[in-house]
């Protein structure tokens, strides 16, 4: 019954949105009919999905959901980077180099590139509640793993382990679409990914209290490190017992109807990851999160060190300062989506375009001075700014990922997601492994990479709605929104009519023409669905 | 834009004119002290366990009155180039207030030109490393004035090794098993009764 947006799995709709980001609740929407018989704290639809997103609520089950999801997250995060702001006290104690030091934080997020594909067909086989406790609770042991670390090799093999858990992003996401109307689905699933990218600034600042809590009982420096990590891992273990205890899959709490769902794929892999890599834009966007997710794990990862060594403050007090870039997570990342659809009412996809590049150059350009700084305040100043340039241009992306492909969205949301963690990778290996420079010139150089890496956004064209540079077909009728989303569909699944999904968007995303699209005829009282 | 690019001017001519703090240098110092340490040839220093006797004394060669305005001599454990390498959170710099070479206090007395002697036992914080022993001589104002080391000027005879405590204990190594297999057994245990009870409900 359910049509393909609704249907659990399809739904890396991603955290965009038109509406969405003003669209808290769609209770009114009169095309969404309210299932009056179902008996839940919030209105739902026939699927019984919330049409309402009330932040503060712990409604059952839907906003229980919600909180349990992004707290997973969170705690993933916090026990990806908890090594980070520590490093300065592990590099004495198991003699490490600064290549082991990078090679460590690269291993620390590239693990999930991996984990990340797997964790898809697990949530389809699974159900999202066991996917998730299966990974935060497998992955528990690697992070009590840490007392027994006593070597370089040792340390990196444990931090590639642990680099797994991130992966709860997925089953995150997963989670939220089976709860939550489409229509809203875009802010839900931007808030969660934003508060759980907390955690990465949340850690930064708990670790360095905790090991002076544990110095203080008495620990030596070399042990109190160890037994601060207990605490993450703690966390995983609770937060897999409560994803269990409280959790459920749907709304109804009903697995085997996921699994009869789940079970018929509803379209053929392999064209759909086809219609995926063979789009350009793909690949752009693969690159342009790199640069903007990949140096937001790269700077978890350095600067609270950087602080430590450059300006000789105290542990936790560089922690402290670390924290405030991952914590402009809650709202930097919702701000960049927000601007995206402000920019998109009056300017349609150009304007995201370029919203887009401006947000990423402009954390560029920070992170060049944040690297040059040599006092504190500057330093700090130029720190959060390059953090709201860098996470809004995060939610900015996905402002545009919807728009790119409606058959492969889920994949190309999987290669966006993996980009950004090899973006990561790749800056950590170029420019904080080696001696070669100091970890300010690292910084600086890795500024211009964002900013050099940010350019190919305005190659990203599309026929119908432009370019930032270039206006779009002045052929109306052959290069239209149909025309790009049904040319994913050979003559064969067209005939099936296995397009009109594609169609039924492309009417909505009409949208995307900005204030023009006043001139074409849309059918009155419709609000375009918002993916 | 023209906000933000008068913001980035800005900036960038702040940084650069940002005053680099200007302290002692070390080239400027004497090397008026003699240092000299009880290690052995190969022994290695175990943290926690080890100690070393420190003597230090003031060199007669030099003019009289050079030690006048000496008040304190502060002795540091001081890395060796051999651990400095790849780690520049121990690089040595000629500004005394930037350098890092020497991380660790030994021990803080008032000057006096001979008869200085103190046993350090290694403690459990140092580091696994190469190390050398200077001695820093300051004026009133706390600022150096002189020094001595046990090695010389290019730091590659006299070195001693500490083998620092690894920071493990058998206590944690337990404590962490024990959590672990409480989460794989707990998460199973779960899965599987919660199998078994949709089975029954099947059944039924």
């Amino acid at each position: 019954m359910a049509d393909e947006e609704n249907s659990p799995g399809s739904s890396m709709h991603g955290v965009t949105g038109k509406e969405q980001s003003f669209a808290f609740s769609v209770a009114a929407d009169p095309t969404i009919l309210t299932d009056s018989t179902a008996k839940f704290a919030l209105p739902v639809d026939s699927e019984h999905k919330s049409k309402v997103f009330k932040i503060l609520s712990f409604a059952n089950p839907h906003m229980r959901t919600f909180h349990l999801s992004w707290i997973s997250f969170f705690t993933c995060f916090v026990s990806t980077f908890a090594a980070a702001p520590l490093v300065p006290i592990i590099r004495d104690d198991l003699n490490l180099t600064k290549t082991d030091i990078g090679n460590a934080g690269i291993a620390s997020v590239s693990g999930s590139i991996f984990s990340r594909l797997v964790m898809g067909a697990a949530c389809d086989l699974l159900g999202p509640r066991y996917a998730c406790a299966f990974l935060i609770m497998l992955s528990a042991p690697t992070v009590f793993c840490m007392s027994f670390v006593s070597s370089a090799g040792g340390y990196i093999v444990v931090r590639f382990m642990i680099g797994f858990s991130l992966a709860t992003f997925v089953s995150c996401q997963y989670w939220m679409s089976t709860m939550f109307n489409s229509r809203i689905i875009g802010l839900v699933n931007g808030t969660a990914a934003g508060w759980g990218n907390m955690g990465g600034g949340a850690t930064q600042l708990l670790m360095p209290v905790l090991y002076e809590l544990i110095r203080r009982a008495g620990a030596t420096p070399f042990t109190a490190w160890r037994i601060a990590f207990f605490i993450p891992g703690w966390l995983h273990v609770i937060m897999g017992l409560l994803v269990l205890g409280l959790g459920q899959d749907l709304p109804d709490g009903n697995l085997s109807t996921l699994q009869k769902k789940g079970d018929v794929p509803k379209d053929q892999f392999s064209k759909v990851l086809w219609y995926a890599i063979t789009n350009y834009r793909t690949w752009i966007f693969v690159l342009l999160y790199g640069m903007s997710l990949g140096v937001e794990l790269t700077t978890d990862n350095v600067i609270a060190e950087y602080f430590f060594d450059r300006f000789d403050l105290k542990l936790h007090t560089a922690g402290t300062i670390a924290a405030t870039f991952g914590m402009a997570n809650m709202v930097s990342r919702p701000f960049g989506g927000l601007m995206s659809d402000i920019a998109a009412r009056r300017f349609g996809m150009r304007g995201r375009l370029w919203n887009l590049w401006i947000l990423q150059t402009a954390g560029g350009i920070f992170c060049i001075c944040l690297g040059r700084a040599n006092t504190l305040p500057l330093s700090i100043t130029s720190m959060i700014l390059f953090s709201i340039g860098a996470q809004a241009a995060c939610g900015a992306t996905f402002g545009i990922i919807p728009f790119l492909s409606r058959r492969s969205l889920g994949v190309i949301s999987g290669l966006t997601g993996a980009g950004g963690n090899f973006g990561s990778g790749l800056t950590q290996l170029l420019f904080f492994t080696s001696s070669k420079y100091s970890t300010a010139t690292g910084l600086s150089l890795m500024g211009i990479m964002i900013v050099a890496c940010t350019i190919p956004v305005t190659l990203v064209h599309f026929p119908q709605w432009g370019s930032m540079f270039l206006p779009p077909s002045k052929d109306a009728s052959k290069f239209n929104e149909e025309s790009y989303y049904g040319s994913e569909w050979n003559e064969e699944e067209k005939e099936k009519g296995l397009h009109h999904g594609s169609l039924k968007f492309a009417e909505n995303s009409r949208s995307e023409r900005g204030r023009r699209v006043l001139s074409v005829s849309t059918p009155p009282n419709s609000t375009p669905p918002c993916v | 834009m023209a906000v933000v690019e008068g913001f980035l001017v800005a900036t960038l001519l702040l940084s650069c004119l940002a005053s680099t703090s200007y302290g002692v240098t070390f080239s400027s110092l004497q090397k008026t002290l003699v240092v000299s340490a009880s290690n052995q040839q190969g022994k290695v220093l175990k943290g926690g366990e080890g100690n070393i006797t420190i003597t230090w004394s003031y060199n007669n060669s030099f003019p009289a009155g050079t030690d006048s305005a000496y008040k304190t001599v502060k002795v540091k454990l001081c890395y060796a180039p051999i651990s400095q390498q790849d780690r520049a959170w121990r690089k040595t710099v000629d500004n005394l207030e930037k350098d890092k070479t020497c991380q660790h206090n030994i021990v803080s007395r008032p000057y006096s030109p001979s008869n200085n002697k103190f046993t350090w036992s290694v403690e459990r914080d140092v580091p696994t490393a190469t190390y050398f022993i200077r001695a820093y001589a300051y004026n009133s104002a706390d600022e150096e004035v002189a020094f001595g080391q046990n090695t010389d000027a290019h730091k590659t005879t006299n070195l001693f090794q500490v083998e620092a405590i690894s920071g493990r204990h058998a206590s944690l190594d337990i404590a962490s098993i024990c959590f672990s297999a409480f989460s794989i057994v707990s998460l199973f245990g779960f899965f599987f009764l919660e199998k078994r009870k949709a089975k029954s409900a099947e059944k039924k």
